[in-house]
């Protein structure tokens, strides 16, 4: 998803540019083009009404006129010449007459010689006309000027426009950046409150822009979930607390019954009413126990703790179970490792990672324990190399009453993980799962600030 | 459960608003040979006062009154009787907030009625022999000043737990104890477990403290707990 966002975030700053310099670049072409024709068609009609009136003009009068024109005019022709009727130079400054109608208009002409001599050639536009008596007259522009104005239009394009695209990328990279930024932490929000933090909530600021817009529908709907879960939440909680009593009593009833009763057959169903009675309290216990840790009241009784000597003392009321499935315990910690909290539900938080990790441990296996300072923040880490958990079941396992396929035969609650992920959660801890190849690692660790 | 007539004189009384749970809880206790007798928090609070109980029995809240407040105002008169606090708030706060107003013992519901029992048991014979030096339980003897242990004169090696362990047993001779008493009062673990962490400790004392061929000193109680049988 990430990588779509960016991806579109550079598209977008890429058509930015693109479009940038489509403008910029169409902006010198009309100025240019408008230019190029302005001064093409003004030199047209100039040499077309110059040869027009020349025609007229005696031969000698011509030649004098060439020779102001040539060397003084204030509008210079370029080239001007005049020919025998059988196309023979008589004078001016072109040898030879170029290939173009003898009309009296103007004719674009590639490629000329450059008058001088020295084997230049050049555009230019010519008009060839025949006088009264014969003779032709030729009248000549270079096009010099207006290439070099177009070299200049086109060099003042190519300079203007460099720094204007590298401007546009920067803009556009600019515009992409923070739009990735915003939309990056929009993810990272989403990911943490799909981990179960439901009460983060997308970042919006004052902008009014389409994100924001979005990012506050999406926190009305965060609300909304919120309230439906609490009520969910609320429901169950009021039903374990409802059938506290009657499961108490019915217990009572039944363990009364199996007392009394010589009833062999109602006996035997007694107690397996009993053992599902068992179970059901001991659901109960667990799930109003989970409303205590995650709705009650922030425990009063936070004070300065040591997960080493919690974890020391866990391990060894722990290990001789280890020891009874020929599980190997191990136990790395490093000195007091200190943290505010309950002592006696970080005890509880530990004892349900221990306890599940040699539940879920065959014969043989290994369990360790550690608590460890990383980067000053306190580690507990509780690793098995049991049967682990499928990755598909991993998101579910801290969900409460799940109980993974592999799980199902091993006798408990389903709340243990719950339990211990809320304590941590009262802790400003995030409890984790980990790979362990093969195995399980749950970790605990301090949220960093 | 030799002691047991020395005791019934006095009536455990019962303050629990939930009339059937209360009248389970009677039945099961009168069914032990102990005389109950359901009263108000008022009721209840009197008798204490003038020793006419041998053990209360308090709902925390009962008909929405916090039962805790008389018993605070009990303590501060100096009443000694020991209190069992049973309560629909299970959370640690809860109990300790309990334990500090004076009660000696709290339950949070739902419990299984062995749990009850086996601890109005443990409250109404609680020797305060603070001063005990040694515990017996038949040929086994227990030092508690040398931290030693010794059975038929052999001295028997014992870790820290394991001795702490041994030493309740010890203390409540002849009563059912539940594996949530020994957490409770052994580990101080204040939360329910779903191993059988337990039944391996007591295993493990066991096959430390038995004489081979002869009865366990601990014996097993099928669906309650343990007991220790000063007998063998």
């Amino acid at each position: 998803m990430l990588e779509f966002f960016r991806s579109s975030a550079v598209r977008v700053a890429i058509a930015f540019v693109f479009a940038t310099t489509v403008a910029t670049t169409g902006i010198f072409a009309l100025v240019y083009f408008q230019i190029k024709a302005t001064d093409q068609r003004s030199n047209r009609l100039i040499l077309e009404d110059e040869a027009a009136k020349s025609v007229n003009h005696s031969v000698d009068e011509l030649k004098y006129a060439f020779e102001v024109r040539l060397t003084h005019g204030l509008r210079r022709l370029d080239y001007a010449a005049l020919f025998s009727a059988d196309r023979k130079a008589m004078f001016g400054n072109i040898d030879e007459l170029p290939r173009i109608p003898v009309d009296g208009k103007s004719h674009f002409v590639a490629a000329s010689p450059v008058p001088g001599g020295d084997n230049r050639m050049e555009p230019a536009i010519f008009v060839a006309r025949t006088r009264p008596d014969g003779t032709i007259l030729l009248l000549g522009r270079s096009l010099l000027e207006t290439l070099a104005f177009r070299r200049i239009v086109l060099g003042a394009l190519a300079t203007g426009l460099a720094p204007m695209l590298l401007l546009a990328l920067a803009i556009g990279a600019f515009f992409a950046r923070r739009a990735s930024r915003r939309l990056t932490a929009i993810h990272d929000t989403i990911a943490r409150i799909m981990k179960g933090d439901m009460h983060l909530r997308l970042p919006v600021r004052s902008q009014h822009d389409a994100i924001d817009k979005i990012s506050r529908d999406v926190n009305l709907m965060l609300d909304e979930i919120m309230r439906l879960l609490v009520q969910i939440k609320g429901v169950s909680d009021n039903i374990a607390h409802d059938l506290r009593s009657p499961l108490a009593v019915v217990h009572a009833q039944l363990e009364r019954g199996l007392e009394n009763s010589d009833n062999e057959e109602l006996r035997g169903v007694a107690r397996q009413a009993l053992a599902h009675i068992d179970k059901a309290m001991l659901t109960v216990a667990a799930l109003l126990r989970l409303a205590d840790v995650e709705y009650g009241p922030k425990s009063s009784k936070f004070q300065t703790i040591d997960l080493s000597a919690i974890c020391a003392d866990l391990f060894e009321f722990y290990e001789p179970l280890a020891t009874s499935k020929s599980i190997n315990m191990a136990l790395e910690i490093q000195s007091p490792v200190q943290i505010l909290g309950d002592g006696d539900l970080m005890r509880e938080a530990v004892s349900n990672l221990i306890g599940n990790a040699i539940k879920f441990t065959p014969e043989g296996g290994s369990v360790g324990v550690s608590v460890t300072q990383e980067d000053g923040n306190p580690v507990v880490r509780v690793r098995d190399n049991g049967i682990g958990v499928e990755p598909a079941e991993r998101d579910k396992i801290f969900q409460r009453f799940y109980r993974t396929a592999s799980g199902h035969r091993v006798p408990g609650s389903g709340l243990g993980l719950s339990i211990a992920a809320a304590i941590a959660n009262l802790h400003d801890f995030d409890l984790r799962f980990d790979d362990n190849h093969p195995g399980a690692v749950f970790e605990m660790a301090g949220r960093r600030k | 459960m030799t002691t047991a007539t020395s005791i019934s004189l006095q009536t455990i009384l019962l303050v629990e608003d939930e009339k059937e749970l209360a009248s389970e809880i009677k039945i099961e206790l009168e069914r032990l040979g102990y005389p109950v007798r359901t009263a108000s928090i008022a009721e209840a609070a009197d008798a204490a006062r003038v020793g006419d109980a041998a053990l209360l029995i308090m709902d925390r809240m009962v008909f929405g009154e916090d039962s805790l407040k008389t018993l605070e105002v009990l303590r501060k008169e100096g009443v000694k009787v020991p209190v069992l606090m049973i309560s629909a708030l299970s959370s640690i706060d809860e109990r300790v907030r309990g334990l500090k107003a004076g009660g000696d013992d709290y339950l949070s519901k739902p419990f299984a009625m062995m749990e009850l029992t086996a601890r109005v048991e443990s409250l109404l014979r609680r020797l305060d022999d603070v001063r005990t030096t040694k515990l017996h339980a038949g040929d086994l003897e227990m030092d508690l000043i040398e931290q030693t242990v010794r059975r038929g004169g052999i001295r028997i090696d014992l870790l820290p737990r394991e001795f702490k362990l041994l030493e309740y047993f010890l203390r409540h001779p002849g009563q059912v104890i539940t594996r949530a008493m020994l957490l409770q009062d052994v580990w101080h673990y204040h939360f329910s477990l779903e191993t059988n962490v337990v039944d391996v400790h007591i295993s493990n004392l066991r096959k430390k403290i038995d004489v081979r061929g002869g009865a366990s000193l601990i014996v097993n109680l099928r669906g309650a707990g343990f007991m220790l049988n000063d007998h063998a």
